[in-house]
């Protein structure tokens, strides 16, 4: 019995340390492999590295910028309780914040009333936007400009005074000192506010909000009660809300329930920390949320890139040590024994390089920290906010994607037969096997199907998308059968441009047709999205370009920036001013209102009906603009389609000030494009009207008046107005697509990011190619090639693989493009032009190319350094 | 000035290493090449042999003494200029991996040429293709040849830009000895019917054999030579190297 238990322990014992011995064995293999080999792994290392920093960086700064933004508005508003309001909003399409009803001022005295209820103010608000010394207007350029009323009571009144003292007298105003410092305005100085109609200021203050000095790149400007009922709402007695502070003992809750039952029908009564969430949220949502989502995408498009270089990186470590595996396989090494051996290989490489990218990330959110204040983005301060997700989720990606790309290798480890020990090579030179060739262009076949599908016969973004998907992995399966022919026809002049040195390089690319297709397709992703952006970039300036030569068909136009909630608007009253030019024709200017339009939100364009046909070309009109009057309203062919409507037919509208109205249709028209798809007249609007300002003023000429002569007595009368921008139609067009530019230079930057890269992949493989080919380039060496040629030999085979990467990443990108433009064009109410730059996408090539050169040269200056007679030697 | 030396070594001493631990890889060898001869250098293994033929071809320096090609002495040279003196005016032939797989046999044949960007002289390449019998496999690559094709297409490059020397370092090492033959006699032919000059590294006294004039070298130093060899004599020879003195 006892003889039996002691030979079973041992036996156990045996066998446990021997699956001891086994793991020790993997892992001592892979560590030394990984010693000998640091010059491979340090490109992937380098991939991973960049990835995950950048995944990690921007999940950092993100739950920074979050909690910041929380803390200021729990600051800001800690001394309000409850916040008075109206019930419902009106939210546009395309919009995050709705507008509401304003609430009527009087109620601020049956609110102090309440038994609890401390103080109350209502808080006016509006659009005003400050002009700056230098007497270019601050702000607008995204961010609101906000003007309202200046709250006494300290505790209710979001901004703190922290310079000079609260206005009193009309035209003193406080500002925030962020904008006060962007303005280069101090206490004393007198500039102009416009509401938009200009307004002399006095400064007399500056606030922070929540211990900043403004709320992100929002501008603020308080004047005294009067001041802001008069410029900032269509009648005195309207407030967008009322703030109330609680008394001692009461708590927000209890303060609300009180509030309630004194408030009239479809107002409403919320906690302060509500409302303190709401605003969060609301930033969150508009600037926060897109602004990561922005970088999130970018990080994985440099992650996807990743995976390509590591991919690539293993399956060739691997077949050059096919020999080295085999001999272990001969000695006995089982299969799963050289497969995790390369896996931990892998696993080694993910965890030092991931974590290292943790460290990098948070490197990265708190340089930008320091950075934002810098080029004037009060980035909050507080300590940099590492939640747990913001370090798991990086990590874990980053050994994924390390681990995912070295599975097939490690597999392919395992295969090795211990007979391959005795053969001479091992380079995988297959590729253009006919069931690739198949796979991939089925692939095609199908993306290219779905993509029309979901552009042409049935819109959907979601197929389009999916064909988008589809089409990058046919380009990716079928790139080892494309490589051949493409390395063949875009090397064909080198052969005659660099001789002999030329052929050796193009045939060296056309050498592994798998291997050239992996490292080309890490820079074709990379060119891929760039030339994606560019023609999409380039496609909605053709659209704003378009939209503006066939609609607008007035000679200048003054306007607002076109992107943002930021601006104030025109002054309602310049129209009227420029209509009484002697040069002017027609002088139309363009209001926006909002309504609910048989119960959905929808932007109104409040215009005078007749003078805009003159101006815009509104396509196919039924009915007839001319008699809209008080109660008349004309919509687009869509809108009147969508909304079942025709001609004669009643549209009941439900205005922000909570009235009802019945609108017969007098019009349909065929355009929409700058005149909007519902337009009713001022009259019609003015009952209901908050703060007065006009978007867009189209002006025409008399006949015999030149576009200069009118320009200049138009900007002369401008400048009594706030002195807005005057535009010729060109500059109108070129100016609505300003921010197109602004968005493509951002994102090329971070795009750089997976270029650079595919240019590590692409540099890395070939490091690994001459250190396979040592024999050759030492035999090369030794019948006369000089170490010149042999650098150029290396850095035209990089330049090849780069030119293949590149073209293909031009196509995928212009196909890509035209999918986006033809998807947002079938699924949005404007239509969109489709254009393919060609200055940009020449550009884009050229650093394609470049990239490859670059990516080539340690590669090729190292091959230059081999020792002519060892290479010979080499085993 | 003319010489009668196609190739010479003067005193060449090679030390790999330093100190204690160098290793006299060549002891003060003074050896020419006659122009049109066909010469095979000989000797155990470490005794130098392959050390000289680089010394002597330029692919190695000495670390004392001199080595000449025609005129030229290789010490006065850069790495650029060594390169050109042996894409210009030498040939090799190697023991294995002497073509670039990714070129055809033509574009092996012309490599030196074509690295020189010089035309050559397409009667004198089509004779040597004729001669090594690859007409018929020119658009053929390297890897569609057998070990005694490749063989003879790396005697045919050598042989290319008309050199001055062509060095061959155990050039049917690794081939059957028919093929091996094949080889040996294309290099005798190449240097009695054109009077090129052929340089030969080899252990086997059959190769030997086909030189006008063996040289033997032992722990890095010159210590016998014989005309007119036979396989039986050099074998012989050879044999008295292995009784320790």
């Amino acid at each position: 019995m006892n003889a039996r238990n002691t030979r079973s322990r041992n036996a156990r014992n045996t066998r446990s340390r021997s699956a001891r011995n086994t793991r020790n064995t993997t892992v001592r293999l892979s560590v030394s492999s990984l010693r000998a080999h640091k010059r491979r792994f340090a490109g992937t290392f380098l991939a991973v590295f960049l990835g995950v920093a950048f995944l990690a960086g921007t999940l950092v700064m993100g739950d920074t910028l979050r909690a910041s933004f929380d803390t200021m508005f729990g600051n800001a508003t800690s001394g309000t309780d409850a916040v008075v309001r109206s019930a419902d909003a009106i939210t546009t399409p395309g919009e995050s914040e709705g507008v509401r009803e304003p609430v009527d001022t009087d109620l601020v005295s049956t609110i102090e009333r309440v038994p609890g209820v401390a103080a109350a103010a209502p808080d006016i608000q509006g659009a005003g936007q400050l002009v700056g010394k230098d007497g270019d207007p601050i702000g607008g350029q995204g961010p609101p400009t906000l003007a309202g009323n200046w709250i006494t009571d300290p505790d209710l009144n979001p901004y703190r005074l922290a310079e000079g003292r609260a206005p009193e007298r009309s035209g003193e105003v406080v500002v925030n000192r962020g904008t006060a410092e962007r303005g280069a305005l101090k206490i004393g100085d007198t500039t102009t506010l416009r509401t938009p109609d200009p307004l002399k200021v006095t400064i007399v203050g500056l606030a922070t909000f929540g211990g900043e000095d403004g709320m992100a790149q929002v501008t603020f400007t308080g004047m005294t009660r009067a001041d802001a009922e008069k410029y900032l709402t269509a009648e005195p007695g309207e407030a967008a809300g009322i703030q109330v502070r609680a008394g001692p003992g009461v708590s927000q809750q209890e303060l609300v329930d009180r509030l309630t039952p004194v408030l009239p029908e479809g107002v409403e009564a919320i906690t302060g920390q509500e409302s303190a969430r709401e605003n969060t949220e609301m930033i969150s949502s508009q600037f926060l949320t897109l602004f990561t989502t922005f970088l999130l995408v970018f990080s994985g498009v440099a992650l996807l890139v990743a995976t390509f270089s590591i991919h690539n990186t293993f399956a060739i470590v691997v077949a050059q040590r096919t020999r080295e595996n085999a001999l272990l396989r001969a000695l006995g090494a089982s299969r799963r024994q050289v497969t995790a051996a390369t896996l931990a290989e892998a696993t080694a490489v993910a965890v030092t390089a991931s974590a290292a990218g943790l460290a990098g990330g948070t490197g990265i959110a708190a340089g930008l920290q320091a950075l934002f204040p810098a080029i004037g983005f009060p980035f909050p301060e507080g300590d940099l906010v590492i939640s747990a997700l913001s370090m798991t989720l990086p990590l874990a990606v980053g050994i994924l994607v390390c681990l995912g790309s070295a599975l097939l290798p490690a597999v392919r480890v395992g295969r090795t037969a211990p007979l391959a020990a005795l053969r001479e090579t091992a380079v995988d030179t297959s590729g253009a096997s006919r069931a690739r060739a198949v796979t991939g262009l089925g692939l095609g076949a199908l993306a290219i199907g779905v993509t029309l599908t979901g552009v042409l016969v049935s819109p959907s973004v979601w197929l389009a998308g999916f064909g988008a998907v589809l089409a990058l992995a046919s380009f990716v399966v079928l790139g080892p059968v494309a490589s051949t022919t493409a390395v063949r026809i875009l090397g064909g002049p080198l052969d005659r441009l660099r001789g002999v040195t030329g052929a050796l390089a193009r045939r060296n690319a056309l050498r592994s047709p798998k291997r050239t297709a992996a490292t080309a397709s890490a820079l074709m992703i990379g060119v891929a999205v760039v030339s994606l952006f560019t023609v999409f970039g380039a496609s909605l300036k053709a659209t704003m370009d378009q939209t503006v030569s066939r609609s607008f068909a007035g000679d200048v136009a003054v306007s607002t920036p076109s992107f943002g909630a930021g601006g104030s608007g025109l002054s309602p009253r310049l129209a009227d001013a420029v209509q009484r030019l002697p040069e002017v024709d027609t002088a139309v200017g363009l209001g926006r209102g909002v309504a609910e339009v048989d119960g959905r939100g929808r932007a109104l364009t409040v215009t005078d009906p007749v003078a805009l046909e003159r101006t815009f070309d509104l396509g196919e009109i039924k009915g007839s603009l001319r008699g809209l009057g008080t109660d008349g309203i004309a919509l687009t062919r869509k809108e009147a389609d969508r909304q079942n409507l025709a001609t004669g037919d009643q549209a009941r509208l439900t205005f922000t000030d909570g009235e009802q109205q019945t609108f017969t249709v007098r019009a349909v028209y065929g355009r929409s494009e700058l005149a909007g798809d519902y337009i009713i007249t001022r009259e019609a609007w003015a009952p209901h009207r908050t703060q007065d300002a006009d978007t867009l003023l189209a002006v025409s000429f008399k006949d015999g008046v030149g576009t200069d002569e009118g320009k200049a007595a138009v900007e002369k009368t401008a400048a009594r107005y706030g002195n807005p921008d005057v535009q010729t139609r060109d500059e109108y067009a070129q100016s609505s697509a300003g921010g197109i530019d602004m968005m493509l230079t951002l994102v090329y930057a971070l795009l750089a990011l997976a270029v650079l890269i595919a240019l590590l992949g692409i540099a890395n493989t070939l490091t690994l190619a001459v250190h396979e080919r040592t024999r050759e380039l030492g035999l090369l060496r030794a019948v006369g090639q000089t170490r010149a040629q042999l650098r150029a030999m290396v850095r035209w085979e990089s330049v090849l693989v780069a030119a293949f990467g590149t073209a293909g990443g031009l196509a995928l990108g212009a196909f890509l493009g035209w999918v986006l433009v033809k998807a947002s064009d079938s699924t949005s109410d404007s239509a969109f032009a489709f254009a393919l730059p060609p200055l940009q996408l020449a550009l884009v090539a050229l650093v394609g190319l470049t990239a490859g050169a670059l990516a080539g040269l340690r590669p090729a200056s190292r091959a230059a350094r081999l020792d002519v007679l060892r290479a010979i030697a080499t085993e | 000035m003319t010489t009668t030396t196609a190739a010479r070594v003067v005193d060449a001493v090679k030390v790999y290493g330093t100190g204690d631990t160098g290793v006299r890889a060549l002891d003060g060898v003074s050896v020419d090449f006659p122009v049109g001869r066909f010469t095979a250098i000989m000797g155990p293994s470490g005794s130098g042999k392959s050390t000289l033929m680089h010394c002597a071809a330029g692919l190695d320096t000495l670390t004392s003494g001199a080595a000449h090609v025609g005129d030229t002495d290789l010490s006065t040279l850069d790495d650029r200029r060594l390169t050109l003196l042996r894409r210009d005016r030498v040939g090799f032939v190697f023991q294995a991996f002497n073509l670039v797989p990714t070129l055809t046999v033509a574009e092996n044949i012309r490599l030196p040429l074509d690295l020189a960007g010089a035309e050559g002289d397409p009667e004198w390449i089509a004779a040597l293709i004729d001669v090594v019998g690859l007409r018929d496999r020119l658009h053929h690559r390297p890897s569609e040849l057998s070990g005694g094709q490749q063989q003879r297409v790396a005697v045919a490059r050598a042989f290319a830009g008309q050199p001055d020397v062509v060095f061959a370092d155990e050039p049917t090492g690794n081939l059957d000895s028919r093929s091996g033959e094949e080889v040996l006699g294309l290099l005798g032919r190449a240097v009695r019917q054109t009077s090129r000059t052929v340089v030969m590294v080899t252990h086997d006294p059959m190769a030997a054999a086909h030189a006008d004039e063996v040289v033997f070298l032992a722990d890095g130093r010159l210590v016998d030579r014989m005309t007119a060899p036979t396989a039986d004599k050099v074998l012989d020879r050879m044999k008295a190297f292995e009784v320790p003195s």
